[in-house]
C-alpha cells in the first residue's frame, strides 16, 4: 500500500455518513418515545413552585403551542431540526443549539482529555506485557494498578481526588475557581484524571490491546520476518496498535459519556452530561432530545474515524 | 480476512481453535493465569456464600437496626466489626446483605444479553443478507446511546427499580455479544467449517448449538457473563450518586459508597470507604477470572 | 431539600425574628469603605434571571439584588418606602395610590443613557404579570387587582376586587422596564429579557460566564446610594460536598444555604460566620385519609407520639432548628405558642392504637379485624438528600416499635408528585411547606381544597375547620383573626392530618470579612447594598 486509495476512502466515508442519519434518526425517536412516556407533564414543571391547576397547564400549553398528537410533536421537532432549529430550552428560554455548541465542546475537552489518559497508561502496560520475555514481575503489578482504578466507583474517586488536592497539595481543582492567576487550566486536569482513571476502561483497553498485539506478534508473517531478523515495527505498530487503540477508542464513547455525567457534577464542569441530568430532572424535552443527538453524533464521528483508519490502513479488508 | 469494526470487550472475534488441548498440564496454564482464576473463584465463592448468608438472613447484626445513638461508629466499636453507617446500622452485615441488591438483577442483565445477543449473532452471522442489515442496525443504534443517560431516562419514565436499570442495561449489552458471535461465525464460515458441517449431513440446529455455540463460543460467553456482574455493580453505584440506584433501606454497596461519601470530607473515611473496597475487590475478582479464563480457554499465552 | 411552596397571603409579623438586627439608620453609609467582590455558592443554577418567569429561589436572590418593588418589607416585616415615596390607601381598602421616586433610572445598556423609572413601568409590570400568556407562579398572588392605571408620569393607582388584609405588603413585587422585554404584551423565557434583565436595584448584570457563572457589578446610581461591595458572582454548584470544600478553600467567599451535615464542620472554623435565618417552612408528615386505616384521628396521634422528634433533629439537623405543634409557620403571628408539640411516648402511642381497636398480630404488627397497620410512605427522590433518607428511615424505625409496618417507597420527583397530587396513591409522604410570608392554610386543610393538583392532597375534612378557616380569611381585624387562627392551630394540632415536626433553622455561611451582613428571611440579599468589606479584606 503505498498511497491511501482515496475512491474506497469516499465511498467508506458515504457509507458511514448515510448509516450516521439512519442512526440519529433512530436515536431521536427512541428518545422521544420514552420521554413521552415518562411522567410529568415538561409544563407543569415551569410552575414549580406552587401546584399546577389543570387551567393553569392548559393556558401554558395554548401559550406554548404544543397540542399536538405525540407523532405530530415528533414530526415538528424532526422538521426544525432539518432546519437547524433545535427549538429552546422550556426552562431557561436559550436556544438549545447555541448551549448545546457550548456545553458540547466542554465535554469533548474532557472525554478526549480522559481518553488520552486512559490510553497514555494502558497502552504502554499492554504493550510491555504482551511482548515475549518480559518479567511477569513487572508487567503484573501494572496490569493489576489498571484493574484496580477501573474497578473504583468514579464519584467516591473524585471525593478522594479533591479531598487529597485540597488538604495535601493545597488547591482546589475546579476550573472556575483558578482563573484568576493564569493557571486555572492546570485545575482542569484533575477531573480530567479522574474520569481518564475511573471510567472503568483502562482495563479493557489493556486487555483489548495486549490480545491484539500478541495475536499480532504471532502471526506468521510477523514470525518469518523475524526469523529472518527484519523489522517487524511497522506491520505490528499498524496492525496491533493502531487499529485496536482506534477500535477501542470509537467503541468507548458511550460509555465515557455516561462517566462524565458523574465527573461533571463534582467537579462543576459545565459539561454536557450535567445539563443532560438537570434536563431529564425539569423535563427538558428540547435539550433532552439535543444532548441525545449530540452524544449520537460523538458516537458516529468516532467510529467513522476508525473507519477511515481502518480504510487506511488495510485497503484490502475494506473492499471486501 | 474481515474483522468486526467493534470492539467486542476483549473477546476475540477472529479467534481459533488450536490443538492447545493436547498440552501437557503445566504447560497449559500459566501461573498468574492460575492464580487470576483462583482468585477469582475466591470471590465468586464468597459472593456466593454472601448470597446464601444474606437469603436465610444469617448475619452479624441485624442491617436494619437503626442505632440513632452510634452514628458511624469506627470500626471495632461496639460489636460492629466494621462499623456503623449513617443510620447507626452495621456495615458488616450490609455489605453482606448488599449482594443481594445485584444477584438476581445482574444475572437478569446477563441472561438478556446472552440470549439475544445470541440469537441476534448466529441469526446476522448464520443468515447474513437482510437479517443482518436490520441487526448491523440495531446494534449500532443501541450503541449510540450514551448507556448511563439512556438509563436515567428509563428509570425517571418508569420507575429506580434494580431490576429496570439491568435490563436497560442487559440491552445494551446485546449488541457486544451478537457482533462477537456473529464475528466467530464468520471466522468459522471462512475456514469452511461450516460447509464441512453441511455436508456432513449435520443439521443446521446441531451446527448452531453444538459445534458453533458450544465449542466455538463457549469461552466467549463465559467471559461475557463474569464481566456482566462487574459492570452491573459499577452502574448501580453511579447511579445511586445520582439518587436513583437501589433505594433505602434496601442495601447495595452503591447507596452504601453514595451515602457515606456525604460525610468523606468531613473526615469520616469509613463508610464510604468499606463498600468502595468490597466493590474494587469483587470487580477485580470479575475481571481477573474473565481474564485467566480467556487465556486457559481460547489458548492465548499473552504473558 | 425540594420543597413545596405555597403561595399564601402575605401578612405582618412581630414575632421571633432571626435576622439580623439593622443598624442601618445608625450608622452612616459614608463611614463603610467601598470596593472588594463578593462571590457566592448556590446549589443548582437559575433558569432565568428576570423576577417574573422564575420560580425557583435561586432566580429569586438574583432579581432581589437586580429589581425593586414598589415597597419592600423589612427584616421586622414592616413595610418600607422603595420606589415608591408614599402612598395612600382609599377607606374601604379598595384603591391604593403610589406616589414614586423621582430620582430613580434604571440600569443603563452600555453606552446609553439611563433611562427614568415611572409610573409606566409600574403599568406595564401588573399588565405584562397578569397576561394569560406569560407563564408565572405570581399570578395567583395578584388576582385581587382589578386594575392598575397610571395618574400622572410618578404616580400609580391600583383597584381591588375586594379589600385584602395586608393589601399594602403584596405590592413589593418587582418592577421591570418598559423597554426591558422585546414583546410589550406578555413575557416568555424566549425573551432575551430573561437573561439580560434590566432594573433599578442595587446590582446591575455584568455578564454570564462561560462556566454559567453570573456577574452582578455595583450601579453606581443606586438611588439609595450605591452598594459598598463592587461586585457579586453568583457561583453554581451541582454537588454540596464540593459546595462546602469551595467555601473552606475560600474558592467562594458565602453559601447561601448550608447543608445541615455541614453545619459542624463549618462551625469550628473561626474564618467564618454562620448566620441563622428564618425560612418559614416546615417539614411534616402528611396522610392520606382516603385509607381507612388512617381516617381514625387515634392513630394519627398515636404516630405523632411514637415519633421522638427532639432525637432526630439533634442527630440530624445538629439541633438546629425548633419543633413544631401546628399547622402555621413558627415566626409567623398565627402560630400559637400555647400549643405544646406532641412528647415522645411509646406507650400512649401503643394504648391509642388499642383504644382504636388495633390489636398485636403473631408477626408483632398491629391489626384490626384482620387488617393489618401497614402502609406506604412516599418520598420524592433527590441526589444528596441524605437528610430526608435518615428521617423517613427513623420514622420507619420508630412506627416498627409501636408495631407498623412502614414501607418506604422513593420516587423520581415529577412521580411523586402525580402519585401524590393526582393520583393519591399514597398513604403518607414526608415533605415541607414553605410559606411565602405567613400564615394563608385555607389551601391545605379546607375540603374545597380537596382534589386533582390541589394542596389537600390526604382529603382532609372537618366542618369545624372549614368555618375557622373560612371566618378568618372573611374578617379583616387583625386581632380577632389571629384569634381564630389560634383556635384553628389547636384544633388542627388535635385533629393530627399530618405529624408536625419541625421547621429547620436555615444557616448562610460567610467569610468574616463580610461586615454588616444582614440577611432577609427568604429574600435572603435585600440588604445586600448595606454589607461591605473592610479595605484591608479587600484584596
Amino acid at each position: 500500500m503505498k498511497s491511501i486509495p482515496l475512491r474506497i476512502l469516499a465511498i467508506t466515508l458515504l457509507k458511514e455518513l448515510g448509516l450516521a442519519s439512519l442512526l440519529l434518526l433512530g436515536v431521536s425517536f427512541v428518545v422521544f418515545v420514552i420521554l413521552y412516556a415518562a411522567p410529568g407533564d415538561p409544563f407543569s414543571v415551569l410552575l414549580e413552585g406552587q401546584l399546577p391547576s389543570e387551567q393553569a397547564l392548559a393556558g401554558i400549553r395554548a401559550a406554548m403551542g404544543a397540542q399536538q398528537s405525540w407523532y405530530g410533536q415528533y414530526f415538528s421537532w424532526l422538521h426544525n431540526v432539518l432546519g437547524g432549529n433545535f427549538g429552546t430550552s422550556l426552562h431557561s428560554g436559550l436556544p438549545v443549539a447555541g448551549e448545546l455548541v457550548k456545553v458540547s465542546l466542554n465535554t469533548l475537552y474532557l472525554t478526549l482529555g480522559s481518553m488520552l489518559v486512559t490510553l497514555c497508561i494502558a497502552v504502554p502496560i499492554a504493550l510491555y506485557s504482551s511482548m515475549r520475555g518480559h518479567a511477569v514481575a513487572i508487567s503484573w503489578p501494572l496490569t493489576m494498578l489498571g484493574y484496580v482504578f477501573s474497578a473504583l466507583p468514579v464519584f467516591w474517586l473524585g471525593y478522594i481526588a479533591i479531598y487529597v488536592s485540597v488538604h495535601g497539595f493545597d488547591f482546589f481543582p475546579l476550573s472556575s475557581s483558578g482563573a484568576s492567576d493564569g493557571n486555572g487550566w492546570l485545575y482542569t486536569l484533575v477531573p480530567v484524571l479522574v474520569l481518564g482513571l475511573g471510567s472503568g476502561t483502562i482495563s479493557e483497553v489493556i486487555r483489548y490491546l495486549r490480545e491484539e498485539m500478541s495475536r499480532v506478534m504471532a502471526e506468521d508473517y510477523i514470525r518469518t520476518e523475524r526469523a529472518k531478523g527484519a523489522s517487524v515495527w511497522r506491520h505490528a505498530f499498524k496492525e496491533g496498535l493502531l487499529l485496536p487503540v482506534s477500535e477501542i477508542i470509537a467503541a468507548k464513547i458511550p460509555f465515557i459519556l455516561g462517566g462524565a455525567v458523574i465527573v461533571e457534577q463534582i467537579f462543576n464542569w459545565p459539561g454536557m452530561g450535567r445539563m443532560a441530568w438537570q434536563a431529564a430532572q425539569d423535563r427538558d424535552f428540547p435539550v433532552i432530545m439535543g444532548i441525545a443527538l449530540v452524544a449520537a453524533i460523538f458516537v458516529r464521528v468516532g467510529s467513522l474515524i476508525q473507519r477511515i483508519v481502518y480504510t487506511a490502513v488495510n485497503p484490502q479488508g475494506a473492499r471486501d | 480476512m474481515r474483522r468486526s469494526t467493534r470492539v467486542k470487550k476483549y473477546i476475540q472475534t477472529s479467534g481459533e481453535v488450536s490443538d492447545f488441548s493436547k498440552l501437557p498440564l503445566h504447560k497449559k496454564f500459566s501461573i498468574p493465569d492460575l492464580l487470576y482464576v483462583g482468585y477469582g473463584l475466591l470471590i465468586v465463592f464468597l459472593v456466593l456464600v454472601s448470597y446464601v448468608l444474606g437469603a436465610f438472613n444469617l448475619l452479624p447484626n441485624d442491617p436494619q437496626q437503626i442505632n440513632m445513638d452510634m452514628l458511624m461508629a469506627p470500626p471495632g466499636t461496639g460489636g460492629h466489626l466494621l462499623g456503623t453507617d449513617f443510620m447507626g446500622r452495621d456495615i458488616q452485615s450490609r455489605l453482606i446483605l448488599g449482594i443481594q441488591a445485584y444477584f438476581l438483577p445482574g444475572l437478569l442483565a446477563i441472561f438478556i444479553s446472552l440470549s439475544i445477543g445470541i440469537v441476534l449473532g448466529v441469526l446476522a452471522g448464520y443468515r447474513g443478507g437482510y437479517a443482518e442489515t436490520v441487526i448491523t442496525y440495531f446494534t449500532n443504534l443501541v450503541d449510540s446511546f450514551p448507556r448511563l443517560v439512556l438509563i436515567l431516562l428509563v428509570i425517571a419514565a418508569f420507575k429506580p427499580d434494580i431490576y429496570y436499570i439491568m435490563m436497560v442495561m442487559g440491552i445494551t449489552g446485546v449488541p457486544a455479544v451478537a457482533n462477537a458471535i456473529a464475528g466467530k461465525i464468520r471466522v468459522l464460515a471462512q475456514k469452511n467449517f461450516i460447509e464441512a458441517a453441511i455436508a456432513l449431513g449435520l443439521r443446521t440446529r446441531v451446527i448452531i448449538l453444538k459445534h458453533i455455540l458450544w465449542y466455538n463460543c463457549r469461552a466467549l460467553l463465559i467471559i461475557q457473563a463474569t464481566l456482566g456482574m462487574g459492570e452491573a455493580i459499577l452502574l448501580e453505584t453511579s447511579l445511586s450518586y445520582l439518587g436513583f440506584g437501589v433505594q433505602e433501606p434496601t442495601p447495595s454497596w452503591g447507596n452504601m459508597v453514595q451515602s457515606g461519601a456525604n460525610y468523606f470530607m468531613q473526615g469520616n473515611f469509613w463508610p464510604s470507604t468499606a463498600p468502595a473496597l468490597a466493590i474494587l475487590f469483587t470487580i477485580l475478582g470479575f475481571n481477573l477470572l474473565g481474564d485467566g479464563l480467556n487465556n486457559m480457554l481460547e489458548g492465548k499465552r499473552s504473558r | 431539600m425540594k420543597q413545596i411552596s405555597i403561595i399564601v397571603v402575605l401578612a405582618l409579623s412581630v414575632l421571633g425574628f432571626v435576622a439580623g438586627e439593622s443598624q442601618a439608620a445608625d450608622l452612616k453609609k459614608t463611614t463603610r469603605p467601598n470596593g472588594g467582590t463578593l462571590s457566592y455558592g448556590e446549589y443548582g443554577r437559575p433558569a432565568t434571571l428576570d423576577p417574573i418567569t422564575s420560580n425557583e429561589m435561586i432566580s429569586m436572590r438574583l432579581s432581589e439584588l437586580i429589581f425593586n418593588g414598589l415597597v419592600g418589607i423589612s427584616e421586622r416585616q414592616e413595610i418600607v418606602p422603595e420606589l415608591a415615596q408614599r402612598w395612600e390607601a382609599s377607606k374601604d381598602g379598595r384603591t391604593y395610590t403610589f406616589f414614586l421616586r423621582k430620582d430613580v433610572t434604571w440600569h443603563p445598556k452600555p453606552g446609553e443613557e439611563a433611562k427614568p423609572f415611572t409610573a409606566n413601568d409600574v403599568v406595564f409590570t401588573y399588565n405584562i404579570m397578569m397576561n394569560p400568556k406569560t407563564i408565572t407562579p405570581l399570578k395567583v398572588r395578584y388576582e385581587f387587582i382589578e386594575k392598575a392605571e397610571m395618574l400622572d408620569e410618578y404616580t400609580v393607582q391600583f383597584t381591588l376586587k375586594r379589600p385584602v388584609l395586608n393589601a399594602l405588603a403584596k405590592f413589593s413585587f418587582k418592577i421591570i422596564p418598559r423597554h426591558g422585554p422585546s414583546n410589550p404584551l406578555y413575557l416568555t423565557r424566549e425573551d432575551n429579557f430573561v437573561q439580560h434583565p434590566i432594573g433599578t436595584g442595587p446590582y446591575m448584570l455584568k455578564n454570564v460566564t462561560a462556566d454559567r457563572e453570573i456577574v452582578l457589578v455595583a450601579n453606581e446610581k443606586y438611588f439609595k446610594g450605591r452598594p459598598h461591595i463592587d461586585q457579586f458572582t453568583a457561583k453554581p454548584f451541582a454537588d454540596q460536598n464540593i459546595l462546602t470544600q469551595a467555601l473552606t478553600f475560600n474558592a467562594i467567599d458565602m453559601i447561601v444555604l448550608v447543608n445541615p451535615r455541614s453545619i459542624a464542620e463549618i462551625q469550628g472554623d473561626k474564618r467564618f460566620i454562620l448566620q441563622p435565618y428564618n425560612a418559614l417552612s416546615y417539614s411534616f408528615f402528611g396522610y392520606n385519609l382516603r385509607n381507612p386505616l388512617l381516617a381514625d384521628k387515634r392513630v394519627r396521634q398515636a404516630f405523632g407520639y411514637a415519633v421522638n422528634r427532639q432525637e432526630m433533629l439533634d442527630a440530624f439537623f445538629n439541633g438546629q432548628g425548633t419543633i413544631i405543634s401546628g399547622p402555621f409557620a413558627p415566626g409567623s403571628w398565627a402560630y400559637n405558642l400555647d400549643v405544646q408539640p406532641m412528647p415522645f411516648n411509646t406507650q400512649k402511642a401503643t394504648d391509642l392504637l388499642r383504644e382504636a381497636g388495633f390489636k398485636p398480630g403473631a408477626d408483632g404488627i398491629m391489626q384490626k379485624d384482620g387488617k393489618k397497620l401497614e402502609l406506604t410512605l412516599m418520598v420524592p427522590i433527590e441526589k444528596e438528600s441524605e437528610a430526608v433518607k435518615r428521617v423517613v428511615l427513623a420514622f420507619q424505625n420508630y412506627l416498627k416499635n409501636i408495631g407498623v409496618s412502614v414501607k418506604v417507597e422513593f420516587k423520581e420527583w415529577q412521580a411523586w408528585k402525580e402519585n401524590v397530587f393526582a393520583d393519591h396513591s399514597f398513604d403518607i409522604i414526608f415533605a415541607s411547606w414553605v410559606f411565602d410570608d405567613s400564615a394563608d392554610i385555607s389551601s391545605l386543610f379546607h375540603s374545597a381544597e380537596i382534589g386533582p393538583w390541589k394542596n389537600n392532597f390526604g382529603s382532609y375534612s372537618n366542618p369545624e375547620v372549614d368555618a375557622l378557616i373560612v371566618e378568618s380569611k372573611l374578617t379583616l381585624d387583625h386581632e380577632k383573626r389571629r384569634t381564630i387562627n389560634r383556635k384553628l392551630h389547636a384544633l388542627l394540632a388535635d385533629e393530627a392530618p399530618y405529624t408536625f415536626l419541625w421547621t429547620l433553622t436555615n444557616y448562610s455561611a460567610y467569610h468574616k470579612k463580610l461586615q454588616h451582613v444582614a440577611i432577609h428571611p427568604y429574600k435572603f440579599f435585600s440588604y445586600a447594598d448595606d454589607w461591605y468589606i473592610p479595605v484591608a479584606a479587600q484584596k
